[in-house]
C-alpha cells in the first residue's frame, strides 16, 4: 500500500515524537507487546529478534494494530487476555486472536468520565488472578475494582484527591497500593470497601524531598514478601517498611524523578527521567547504571516467562524500545514503526 | 635360318667343351663327337623321339653311361700306366666301348638340347597368352571405370523443375482439372505425377499473370482518376485563400481572431512532438476548463520548418549521429578547441520555437511559463518568469528566495527540483565532451522539471531500458490538469506566504479570519523577532547538538528564526520551511531558555509542545487556510508557551504554599485548564478547546 507523500513525512513526524509508554510480555514469553502514546500496540517476536541472524526487519513489529485513539498508558498480560489501559475505556485483547494476527476487542470496561472534559484515563492496572479482579487507577483519582467474571465495578475507593500514577497488588495480603499526583501512596484492604488501611507521604519527610513543589508519586512496588514498599516519583524513590510505614532507605539517582520501579530477584529496578536504567541493592547502594536510548523511560519489563527470552526491555520516550539480554548493557533496540 | 644355326653351334661347342673338360681331356674323343654331332644334325623326326622319351630314364641312362665310361677311362688308364703290352687289344676294345658311350652320350645331349628347345617355346607360348590376358584386363578395368563416371555424372544430373515450388499432391489432385491429373496413370507412375503436377503449374502461373496484368491497368485507372482529384483540389487553394482574404474584414469587424489561431495553429505543427503534445493539450484544457491561463507558440517558423524537414529525416538515426560528432570532437580535442566549444553549444541547443503559457492569479500577478525543447538532450525545459500585481506591495525579505524563478516551481512534485535530467542518458553526453553537469547550465537552459516532461508526454521513469522515448498524448493528457492545479496553488502558497513574512517581519502574527476561533482571545506571549538564518548558521546553533531534529534539514530548506518572550522566558524557535510548504508543513523545533535551557533532549514537554506543532498541525488547517498554516502554527507556539509557563507556574504556586524559597510568581495561572497534569508522562494541557474555551491535554 502505497502511502502518500504527506502520509509519509506524518509517518517520519510521529516516529520522531512518539513515546512508548507500556510493554508487557506474553503468558508464554515469545512476544513483547508495546502501546504508544497514538494509540497504537506494536506486537514484536522475541524470538526473531534475539535470533542470531536477527537484522533490522525482524527487530520490527511483526504487525501493530490501533488500540485507542488516544495514548495507551498501561498494558497487562493475563493468562487469556491483553488488557489494555489508556484513553477511556479499558479494553481487552485474546491473546489467541493476537497471535492469528487478528485482533479483535474481545471485552471493553467502560470508566465513568463526565462527558466535558474528555476521557479519562487509565494509568495503572493490576490484576489478581486468586479471584479474577482488576483494579485499575487513573485520571478520575478512583481505584477502581473490576469482576472480570461479570464484567462489573464491584466498588471503587475514592480517597485520592487528584489523579493517580500506579497501582501494585500485595502479593500475599490482600492489600492493594497506589500512588498518586496527590503525594500519596494508599494502601488499602481489597475485603472492604472503606478508607484506606495505610498512608504513605514521601513529600512530608526531609530525606526524600528532592524538590517540595513536586510531591506526585509514579510508581509503587511492592516486595515479594509484602514487608516492604518502594514508591517514588517527585520524591526520590525510598523504601517503606509496612509495619511501622516509615521510609527506611533512600534511593539515590540525581536529576532522575523515577517513573517505574520493580523488584527482580533480590534486586530493584529502576528508570525515570534520564536516559538511565539503575540497578540497586535493596540497601540503597547503586549496583549499576545502564545508559539506554529514551531519555525518559516509562517502562521496564523483564520476560520471566520464557528462559530463552529472558531479557530487560526498556521503552520512553522514543521510539526505540532497549534490549538487555544480560541486563548489563544494551544489546539492541527494537524499532516501533 | 642362319643365325639360329650358329647360335646352335656356339651352344654345342660350349657343351662340347664343358664335355671334354668334365668327362676327358682326350683330343681323340673330342674329335669324335664332332663328327657325330655333324652327322646327326640332318636326319630329323628326332623331335618326336624327344616327345616320346622319359626324361627320367634319360637321366638314370645318362648315369649309368657315365659310370661306365668313367670305369672305362679308368680301366684304359690303369692299363697305360702300367704300360703292359699286350694289352692294346683290350685298350682298343675298351676305346671302342668308349667311343659308343660317347655316342650314347652324345645322343642325350642331343635330347636334352631339344627338351629345353621345346620347354623354352612352350614358355613362350605361354607368355604370350598371359600378356593377350594382362590386355584384355586392362581394357576392361578401363571401361569399368568409364561406366562409373557415367553413372555419377546420371546420379549428379539435376532437372529444373525439382526448384519449382509445387503445390503438394494432395491439393494438386484435389484442385487439378482430370484432363491434366489424369489419377489413373499418375497415381502409379511418379515421373508422370510429376510431369502432371508441372502442367498445372505452368496453368496457375499463367492464370496469375493474367491476373496480375488486369490488375495492374486497375491500378493506372485509379492513380489516374487520383491524380485528376488533387489536380481539382490543387486549383481549390487559391479560390479558398481568396474567400479567406475576402472575410478578413468581417472577422477583424466581429473581432473573432479566427486568423491568428490559425496561425497558431500552424505555428504549431511545425513544433517538436513533446511541445506539440504540451501545447495541444493545454490548449483544450485552457479552452475546457481554465480562462485564466493563455497559451502562445514563439519562435522562428522558418528555421522551426527547415529543423523538421532535417529531423525528419534523421529521426531513426538521431542517436548514432550525435555520437558519431562527438567522438570526432573529441579526436580532434587538442587542435580544435573551438570546435569542442561548437559542439557544446548543439548540443544545448533549443528548438527555435517555444510554448509560453502564462497564468493570471488574482491581484494581477502573472505567472510566465517558458517551455523549451532541447533538441539533443531530447527533454524539455521551463524558463520561470514571475511578475507581481498591483495587489502584492512589497515582498518580504525573507520571502525573496522563495519567489525567486528558480525556486517558485522547485519540488511541485516530491523529489522534483529541476536541477538534474530526467533523462539519465544526458548525463553520459555531456560528460563524453566534456561538461558538467546539467545542473551548471540551468541558468542557461532552463528548469527540465519532472511534471513539464510529462506535459509533454515524456515519460523516463517508465521506460529506463529505451534509449528515445515516444512521447505520448495520454500521458501529457492525465497529468495536465493536476499540474495546472499545482502550479496554482503553489503561486497561491508563496504569495499568502510573502504576505505572513511581511506581517512576521513586521512582528505580527496576523492569524486569518476563519481560523481565529483555534486560539484564546488573550495570548500573553509575543513575537519579538523574526529573521532568516543560514544553514552554516543552524548547524552550529549549540542545543542542536545531538538533538532529533537537527537530521530533518536539507538543502532546500529555508531557516527561519523566531524569538517569543513572555516575562524572563525566552523562547528561540526554529522553522524549517520546505519548498513544498504548505504540502510538507514547516517543521518547529523548540528551545526554551527559562531557569536554564529546555529544549526536547531534555524536557518532555517541550518535545510535547513540538509534537502539537509538527504531528497535529492538520487541526490548523482550514479550507481557506491552507496556505496560512505557518501563521497558525506559530500563533499555536504562542499559545503553548503561555501554557507551559502558567502550569509550570501552578506549580509553583503550591510551592508557595508549602514554602518554597524559589522567588516570586512571575506567572499568573490566566486561563481555563480542566487539568494540570494528565497521564503518566504527566502532560501538559496544550490543547485548547474553542467551544468552552478552555485547555485540556490530547488524549
Amino acid at each position: 500500500m502505497a502511502m502518500s507523500y504527506e502520509e509519509q513525512i506524518l509517518k517520519e513526524k510521529k516516529q520522531l515524537h512518539m513515546s512508548v509508554f507500556a510493554q508487557c510480555i506474553s503468558p508464554d514469553g515469545k512476544y513483547l507487546l508495546a502501546g504508544n502514546n497514538y494509540g497504537t500496540i506494536a506486537v514484536f517476536s522475541m524470538r526473531n529478534a534475539l535470533a542470531s541472524d536477527a537484522n533490522e526487519n525482524s527487530r520490527k513489529p511483526i504487525f501493530t494494530f490501533k488500540a485507542f485513539d488516544g495514548a495507551i498508558f498501561a498494558l497487562l498480560s493475563t493468562e487469556n487476555f491483553l488488557i489494555c489501559g489508556g484513553s477511556g475505556d479499558i479494553k481487552a485483547w485474546k491473546w489467541k486472536d493476537i497471535q492469528q494476527k487478528a485482533p479483535r476487542v474481545a471485552w471493553s470496561l467502560s470508566v465513568p468520565h463526565s462527558a466535558n472534559f474528555g476521557a479519562v484515563e487509565t494509568n495503572g492496572l493490576a490484576y489478581s488472578r486468586q479471584d479474577n479482579t482488576l483494579y485499575s487507577g487513573g485520571g478520575d483519582s478512583e481505584l477502581h475494582v473490576w469482576d472480570l467474571e461479570s464484567g462489573t465495578c464491584k466498588h471503587s475507593y475514592t480517597d485520592h484527591t487528584d489523579y493517580i500514577h500506579a497501582v501494585a497488588l500485595f502479593n500475599t495480603s490482600a492489600q492493594v497500593a497506589s500512588g498518586s499526583e496527590d503525594g500519596t501512596v494508599r494502601i488499602w484492604d481489597t475485603r472492604t470497601s472503606g478508607e484506606p488501611v495505610a498512608i504513605l507521604e514521601p513529600s512530608k519527610h526531609e530525606e526524600c524531598i528532592n524538590n517540595p513543589r513536586d510531591k506526585w508519586i509514579s510508581c509503587v512496588a511492592v516486595d515479594p514478601a509484602d514487608d516492604w514498599l518502594i514508591c517514588g516519583g517527585g520524591p526520590s524513590l525510598s523504601l517503606w517498611h509496612l509495619r511501622s510505614l516509615s521510609p527506611t532507605t533512600v534511593f539515590e539517582a540525581p536529576k532522575c524523578q523515577p517513573h517505574v520501579v520493580l523488584y527482580h530477584d533480590d534486586a530493584v529496578i529502576s528508570a525515570g527521567t534520564s536516559p538511565n536504567i539503575y540497578h540497586w541493592h535493596v540497601n540503597g547502594d547503586s549496583k549499576l547504571t545502564t545508559p539506554c536510548t529514551a531519555m525518559d523511560v516509562y517502562s521496564v519489563v523483564i520476560n520471566t516467562e520464557s528462559e530463552a527470552n529472558k531479557v530487560l526491555c526498556s521503552s520512553g520516550a522514543s521510539s526505540k524500545i532497549d534490549v538487555y539480554t544480560n541486563f548489563g548493557y544494551k544489546a539492541f533496540s527494537l524499532d516501533f514503526c | 635360318m642362319s643365325a639360329p644355326t650358329v647360335k646352335k653351334r656356339r651352344i654345342l661347342s660350349k657343351t662340347d667343351d664343358e664335355q671334354s673338360r668334365s668327362s676327358s681331356p682326350k683330343r681323340e674323343s673330342k674329335k669324335a663327337v664332332h663328327v657325330k654331332v655333324k652327322r646327326e644334325q640332318s636326319p630329323y623326326d628326332e623331335e618326336k623321339e624327344v616327345a616320346a622319351r622319359d626324361k627320367e630314364k634319360d637321366l638314370q641312362l645318362h648315369n649309368e653311361t657315365s659310370t661306365k665310361l668313367r670305369n672305362l677311362m679308368a680301366d684304359i688308364h690303369a692299363y697305360k700306366s702300367k704300360e703292359q703290352s699286350g694289352k692294346d687289344d683290350e685298350i682298343d676294345e675298351k676305346q671302342k666301348e668308349v667311343a659308343l658311350l660317347f655316342v650314347t652320350l652324345k645322343k642325350l645331349n642331343r635330347v636334352s638340347h631339344l627338351r629345353c628347345k621345346k620347354a623354352r617355346d612352350e614358355t613362350q607360348g605361354a607368355k604370350q597368352k598371359v600378356d593377350n590376358l594382362h590386355l584384355q584386363l586392362q581394357n576392361l578395368l578401363y571401361e569399368v571405370m568409364h561406366l562409373q563416371k557415367e553413372i555419377t555424372k546420371c546420379l549428379e544430373f539435376k532437372s529444373k523443375d525439382e526448384d519449382i515450388e509445387l503445390v503438394d499432391v494432395e491439393t494438386f489432385f484435389k484442385e487439378a482439372p482430370p484432363s491434366i491429373s489424369k489419377p489413373s496413370t499418375t497415381k502409379h507412375d511418379e515421373h508422370k505425377l510429376q510431369l502432371a503436377r508441372l502442367d498445372w503449374e505452368l496453368e496457375q502461373r499463367k492464370r496469375l499473370s493474367e491476373q496480375y496484368k488486369a490488375r495492374q491497368g486497375n491500378r493506372d485507372g485509379v492513380a489516374k482518376s487520383i491524380h485528376q482529384k488533387k489536380d481539382y483540389l490543387e486549383s481549390l487553394q487559391p479560390r479558398l485563400s481568396n474567400i479567406l482574404e475576402a472575410t478578413i474584414p468581417v472577422q477583424q469587424h466581429l473581432s473573432m481572431p479566427f486568423n491568428e489561431i490559425r496561425s497558431q495553429h500552424q505555428l504549431a505543427k511545425l513544433l517538436p512532438r513533446p511541445l506539440y503534445f504540451l501545447y495541444v493539450q493545454a490548449n483544450a484544457y485552457h479552452e475546457a476548463c481554465d480562462g485564466s491561463m493563455s497559451l502562445k507558440i514563439e519562435g522562428d517558423a522558418e528555421t522551426a520548418s527547415s529543423t523538421l524537414s532535417a529531423s525528419n529525416e534523421d529521426e531513426e538515426d538521431s542517436d548514432s549521429d550525435s555520437e558519431e560528432t562527438l567522438s570526432e570532437s573529441k579526436r580532434r580535442r587538442k587542435t580544435m578547441g573551438d570546435k569542442l566549444e561548437e559542439q557544446r553549444q548543439k548540443i544545448l541547443a533549443k528548438h527555435p520555437l517555444q510554448v509560453i503559457m502564462t497564468l493570471r492569479f488574482k491581484g494581477g500577478t502573472l505567472l510566465t511559463l517558458t517551455f523549451n525543447y532541447m533538441m539533443v538532450l531530447q527533454i524539455i525545459t521551463v524558463n520561470v518568469d514571475i511578475k507581481l500585481g498591483g495587489s502584492v506591495q512589497q515582498v518580504a525579505n525573507s520571502a525573496s528566495g522563495l519567489l525567486s524563478p528558480s525556486n517558485l516551481l522547485s519540488l511541485l512534485f516530491p523529489g522534483d527540483d529541476g536541477k538534474e535530467s530526467p533523462k539519465t542518458t544526458n548525463a553520459y553526453q555531456l560528460s563524453k565532451i566534456g561538461m558538467n553537469d546539467l545542473a551548471s547550465y540551468i541558468g542557461q537552459i532552463g528548469h527540465p522539471y519532472r511534471w513539464v516532461q510529462w506535459l509533454g508526454g515524456l515519460d523516463f521513469l517508465s521506460d529506463s531500458g529505451g534509449n528515445t522515448v515516444k512521447a505520448s498524448a495520454a500521458l501529457s493528457n492525465s497529468h495536465m490538469e493536476s499540474t495546472v492545479k499545482a502550479l496554482k496553488s503553489r503561486v497561491k502558497a508563496r504569495l499568502t506566504l510573502n504576505q505572513q513574512l511581511l506581517s512576521l517581519e513586521g512582528k505580527t502574527i496576523a492569524v486569518p479570519a476563519a481560523s481565529i476561533n483555534l486560539f484564546p482571545t488573550k495570548i500573553c506571549s509575543s513575537l519579538k523577532s523574526w529573521t532568516t538564518i543560514t544553514a552554516e548558521d543552524f548547524q552550529v546553533i549549540p542545543f542542536l547538538r545531538g538533538h532529533p531534529s537537527a537530521d530533518r534539514l536539507d538543502d532546500s530548506h529555508t531557516i527561519f528564526q523566531a524569538m517569543m518572550e513572555r516575562g524572563s522566558a525566552k523562547l528561540q524557535v526554529l522553522i524549517l520551511l520546505g519548498l513544498d510548504y504548505p504540502n510538507q508543513p514547516p517543521h518547529f523545533i523548540l528551545n526554551l531558555q527559562w531557569v536554564g535551557q529546555r529544549n526536547s533532549n531534555n524536557d518532555l514537554h517541550i518535545r510535547d509542545m513540538e509534537a502539537e506543532l509538527n504531528i497535529h498541525y492538520g487541526e490548523l488547517i482550514g479550507k481557506t487556510t491552507v496556505n496560512h498554516l505557518m501563521t497558525n502554527q506559530l500563533q499555536r507556539v504562542l499559545m503553548c508557551l503561555d501554557v507551559y509557563l502558567e502550569t509550570q507556574q501552578g506549580r509553583r504556586r503550591d510551592e508557595q504554599a508549602v514554602g518554597g524559597t524559589e522567588g516570586p510568581t512571575e506567572f499568573v495561572m490566566e486561563k481555563m485548564y480542566t487539568r494540570v497534569t494528565r497521564g503518566r508522562n504527566r502532560s501538559k494541557p496544550f490543547k485548547y478547546n474553542s467551544l468552552q474555551g478552555y485547555f485540556m491535554q490530547r488524549l
